[in-house]
């Protein structure tokens, strides 16, 4: 438009440079006045164009203005595009979320921000017991009778985290059986973690020898209803100590090659007193009280497969246990045991001995006990012809079978009739069972001997149905002592069986 | 015993500081997501070489650091297994 324009103007200042030529060839006859006329004209018209140009100038301007508010327009519009469909998918998160409700992750988080810094936890494990022993002989001069009873047994776990760095731990017992209730402080300990490279534990423990008192004890942890022998009614060494522990693990080679070591001091062996002078009993659960007994002990792991491997995982473990028991008198003893993890197979075993020193007129105490175990989930098995709904059933099914035994030279008859187990709530009168032990006679013989087999119904990881079915086939051999420090051969011990079954549950 | 109880003091400020422990310092999301990974190959093997290996789903992440605690202690992990383990339970909750 503006060049239009501008052509028509030059259009026009050419026609007036022209037309004065034409003009002059006839200027002859007009003269001067002429002349002024078309000089005032082209004046007229010079003061036009200035005004056409400025106009144009103006124009051009507000064009500018005018494209300049076009182009923030447009943006202004893209943004509010832009921020609508922003909203939009923010108003359908929020639908959303509300509609999902929080997360765990986010739930935990905000539970945890309001229990505070100080947490308390209860674990542990409870089971239901029934046994069944047939008692067909029992030992000389001792009351027997055949069981058929139920038991109960709660064992719950406090936990304490004050910090990252301390907990509390305390585990009680509580049992009822044929006697009552009774309950007992199995642990109390307080962990103390440094660093990285040190623990350091205080209280009452579970003995740190072998995998059995530490690691396998816990009803829902064991396979079997009932402990191996050596950890059973007549135990090789004592189940806890009262002291201090320093511990822990590292790792040596690849992932999964790991070595660990435990050093502990305690207050001592402690051994039950029926007998004068205590000579012959069992190691009791709660440590010695006598201030001269103090005691120390190891126990080293390594781990030598590593993971990546896909060899299993086998762990090899020795330990050790010395103290004084009684006036100077010294209990020694070392154990060997292994660990084998290879899919659905697991394999376990234990080599256990101790010599304690006596008071005349008797020779040495030496114990030694063993058992070895293995077990096979049939998770793997699918059998053919057999409907998919039952292969479901025989997948949680667990057969084991646990070989073990004990020798020693002495029985305490007062600790065959004195109560047994964990919390079975003081003395009780005959071979009564107890929960996890079938009172069978035989488990008292100096060289008792048993096959055990097993078929666990694993429900959950940590819920499981447990049957067991245990021959006791003792050894001839050693000598019974009574609560008067009289003596007698033992000889033969009738066979007997023993069935066991457990409903447990790890929580 | 003195003697004794000396020596274990001796050796565990030796091995550490005593004043902080075992604290973690704040990992980065990829140091994290490796600790995962390294706990859930963990997992499996460490927690069934004595027990039934329990899923994250059983606990709260809070209840999980005092239960790791302990089994860290018991059979001896290396520290820094143990917190591999425990991330993976807590992130069984996310």
């Amino acid at each position: 438009m503006i060049g239009k324009f501008l052509g028509r103007v030059g259009l026009l200042t050419i026609v007036i440079l022209v037309l004065p030529i034409g003009s002059s060839w006839s200027a002859d006859s007009d003269g001067p006045s002429s002349l002024r006329e078309i000089k005032k004209e082209i004046k007229e018209l010079a003061a036009d164009r200035e005004q056409a140009l400025e106009k144009i100038q103006r124009l051009e301007k507000r064009v500018d203005q005018l494209e300049n508010e076009n182009a923030q327009i447009k943006a202004a519009n893209t943004q509010i595009k832009t921020e609508t469909v922003q909203t939009t998918e923010e108003v359908k998160t929020l639908q959303q979320s509300v509609e999902e409700g929080p997360s765990p992750g986010g739930m935990a988080k905000a539970v945890q921000g309001y229990l505070g810094s100080h947490t308390f936890t209860l674990t542990g494990s409870a089971g239901m017991d029934y046994i069944a022993d047939q008692q067909s002989g029992a030992l000389a001069g001792l009351p027997h009778q055949t069981q058929n009873s139920f038991f109960l047994d709660w064992e719950p776990m406090m936990l304490y985290r004050p910090n990252d760095w301390m907990l509390f731990e305390g585990v009680l017992g509580a049992t009822f059986g044929n006697n009552g209730t009774g309950v007992d402080l199995s642990d109390a300990l307080i962990y103390l973690f440094p660093n990285d490279f040190t623990t350091i534990v205080g209280g009452l423990f579970d003995l740190p020898f072998g995998d059995w008192y530490e690691d396998q004890s816990p009803m829902w942890v064991n396979k079997f209803v009932s402990a191996p022998l050596p950890y059973g009614v007549e135990p090789v060494v004592p189940p806890s100590e009262l002291g201090l522990q320093l511990r822990n693990g590292m790792q040596w080679g690849d992932v999964g090659q790991d070595l660990d070591y435990t050093v502990y001091v305690g207050q001592g062996p402690g051994y039950s007193a029926n007998v004068p002078g205590a000579v012959a009993n069992s190691p009791v659960a709660i440590a010695s009280k006598q201030t001269n007994g103090k005691a120390f002990g190891g126990r080293f792991r390594v781990y030598p497969i590593p993971l990546d491997s896909n060899l299993g995982r086998l762990e090899l473990g020795v330990s050790s246990y010395d103290g004084k028991w009684l006036d100077g008198k010294w209990l020694t003893s070392w154990g060997v045991d292994f660990a084998y993890l290879m899919g659905s197979l697991q394999a376990r075993g234990e080599w256990v001995s101790s010599y304690r020193q006596m008071p005349a007129p008797y020779s040495t105490d030496n114990r030694q006990g063993w058992y070895l175990q293995l077990g096979y989930y049939l998770n793997q098995l699918n059998l053919p012809g057999v409907p998919d709904e039952l292969n479901t059933y025989i997948h949680r099914l667990e057969p084991l079978i646990r070989y073990s035994g004990v020798n020693q030279h002495y029985v305490d008859t007062d600790d065959i009739v004195a109560a047994t187990g964990v919390g079975a709530g003081g003395i009780q009168m005959g071979l009564i069972p107890d929960f996890g032990l079938s009172g069978s006679p035989a488990l008292y013989a100096p060289h008792s001997r048993e096959v055990a087999f097993g078929l666990d119904y694993w429900i959950a990881p940590s819920i499981v149905w447990q049957n067991e079915f245990d021959l006791e086939l003792p050894h001839a051999g050693g000598t019974f002592i009574n609560g008067a420090g009289m003596t007698s051969a033992a000889g033969s011990i009738p066979n007997d069986k023993a069935f066991l079954s457990q409903f447990t549950i790890g929580f | 015993m003195k003697k004794i109880l000396i020596a274990l003091i001796l050796i565990g400020s030796v091995t550490g500081s005593i004043v902080n422990p075992c604290r973690a310092a704040e990992e980065t999301k990829a140091e994290k997501r490796e600790l995962i990974r390294l706990g859930a190959k963990l997992w499996p093997v460490y927690c069934n070489q004595c027990h039934n290996a329990r899923p994250g789903s059983e606990f709260a992440p809070y209840q999980w650091d005092q239960i790791m605690m302990h089994m860290r202690a018991l059979p001896n992990l290396p520290a820094q297994n143990a917190r591999a383990i425990l991330e993976y339970l807590k992130a069984g909750r996310d």
